[in-house]
């Protein structure tokens, strides 16, 4: 510990205000130099003669200065409209209420407008996500329903009978392929509607990437894979359609 | 009414005494009362009464001096007010130069010393009558101190 350490906590120090170690380490700089020393007992002593200053007489007209100030405001007021009475009492309200707080650092502006930037753009981001299409409920059911048939046991013992029960499970994956295979048409009837009003450019986009995504599913052999192809093109195909629907409603068509 | 005057009127006479000087003291602590009894209404108990009432000398005191100018205020006639103090052991001039050093201070640090030097009130509670943290009332003190040291030069102190 040097001269420049010692010399801020010299304050704290005569007020016995640091820890243990850091009051003996400071004690300890005072035993060894002789110009911290005397800083230090300088400041005791202003700290002490400070302390000892006499207590000053009140003047004895000081009480009637008061009643009389006190009497000459009351006055004023009764010759103050009440309607100004009440806005200054409404002003001091405000000013006190709209008062800076000494939290109010600098540092805490900017770490409360770092946290505003942060909730304004996540939730910029959170509205502007790509949500994709929105799911048709009633065309699910009613694909569901068509689809059921073919899983449900056609007599009562059926479902009992472990072979048919693999049978039937063996075909659930075929059977979400295929509802895959028939979404992914429904979206490409769509897509292709509003494919007619593109640009040529996005058109040859489309197109392309449509393709690519298209050689993946034909590519794929297994289930899993076709239907991860699937999922692909049908999220494209989704975020296509969806776009155009965007536009529309931020053009004004909402 | 007339209680809570007695109860204050030595402390709050004193800050203003030694905040804007003896030629106005008795002004401002006149404001100070008649400002806490038409206030004292609308005091909202948010801090100690006592709190409020030194926030109110010092807020009182510190705009006086805003508005008188600061020239004025050191001028000679203030200085030969200065009232010596018998009860220094050390120094017996001490008091009256520490007394003459403290109207030399910026009045922030002035109010800073009066009230945690002269008036002996904690840091916290330094810190609430002047708004501040008390981080910054330790720093403000520390300063005012070292400014103070700087206008008495050497105080002399024996260090046998």
């Amino acid at each position: 510990m040097n001269c420049d350490d010692v010399r801020p906590q010299l304050t704290s120090y005569l007020d016995g205000e640091l820890e243990d170690d850091r009051g003996s380490a400071v004690r300890g700089h005072l035993r060894e130099c002789d110009a911290c020393r005397a800083a230090s007992d300088d400041e005791a002593a202003l700290r002490d003669g400070l302390r000892a200053l006499p207590s000053l007489d009140v003047p004895s007209t000081l009480w009637a200065g008061v009643q009389r100030q006190l009497a000459e405001a009351e006055v004023a007021d009764a010759h103050t409209p009440r309607w100004r009475r009440v806005a200054r009492r409404v002003v001091a309200r405000w000013a006190a209420a709209f008062k800076p707080q000494h939290w109010m650092t600098p540092r805490f502006a900017l770490a409360s407008s770092a946290v505003a930037v942060i909730v304004v753009v996540w939730a910029w981001r959170y509205t502007h996500r790509d949500v994709g299409q929105p799911v048709d409920v009633l065309a699910t059911i009613a694909r569901a329903t068509f689809v059921a048939p073919s899983h449900a046991p056609n007599g009562a013992n059926r479902a009992n009978d472990p072979k048919d029960v693999a049978t039937e499970i063996a075909a659930v994956p075929k059977q979400m392929t295929d509802d895959y295979a028939h979404a992914t048409q429904e979206l490409v009837a769509l897509a292709q509607a509003s494919r007619a009003q593109w640009p040529d450019d996005r058109k040859q986009v489309f197109d392309a990437k449509l393709a690519e995504l298209q050689r993946a599913v034909d590519g794929a052999t297994e289930d899993r894979p076709r239907q991860k192809a699937y999922r692909a093109l049908i999220r494209y195909l989704q975020r296509v359609t969806t776009r155009d629907e965007v536009a529309f409603a931020n053009v004004g068509g909402l | 009414m007339e209680m809570l005057y007695h109860q204050f009127k030595r402390r709050v006479f004193g800050m203003a005494h030694r905040i804007v000087g003896p030629n106005d003291a008795e002004e401002v602590a006149q404001e100070v009362f008649v400002r806490v009894f038409r206030g004292l209404a609308a005091f909202r108990g948010d801090s100690a009464l006592s709190t409020w009432i030194y926030r109110l000398t010092v807020n009182a005191s510190l705009s006086h001096l805003a508005r008188r100018g600061r020239r004025q205020e050191v001028g000679d006639d203030t200085l030969a007010d200065v009232p010596a103090a018998p009860q220094v052991s050390r120094d017996p001039a001490l008091a009256s130069r520490i007394e003459r050093a403290l109207v030399e201070l910026p009045p922030g640090y002035r109010a800073i010393l009066v009230l945690h030097d002269v008036e002996g009130l904690s840091h916290e509670e330094c810190a609430a009558i002047l708004e501040c943290r008390v981080g910054t009332c330790k720093s403000q003190l520390h300063k005012a101190r070292a400014r103070m040291r700087e206008l008495l030069g050497p105080i002399g102190v024996d260090r046998s």
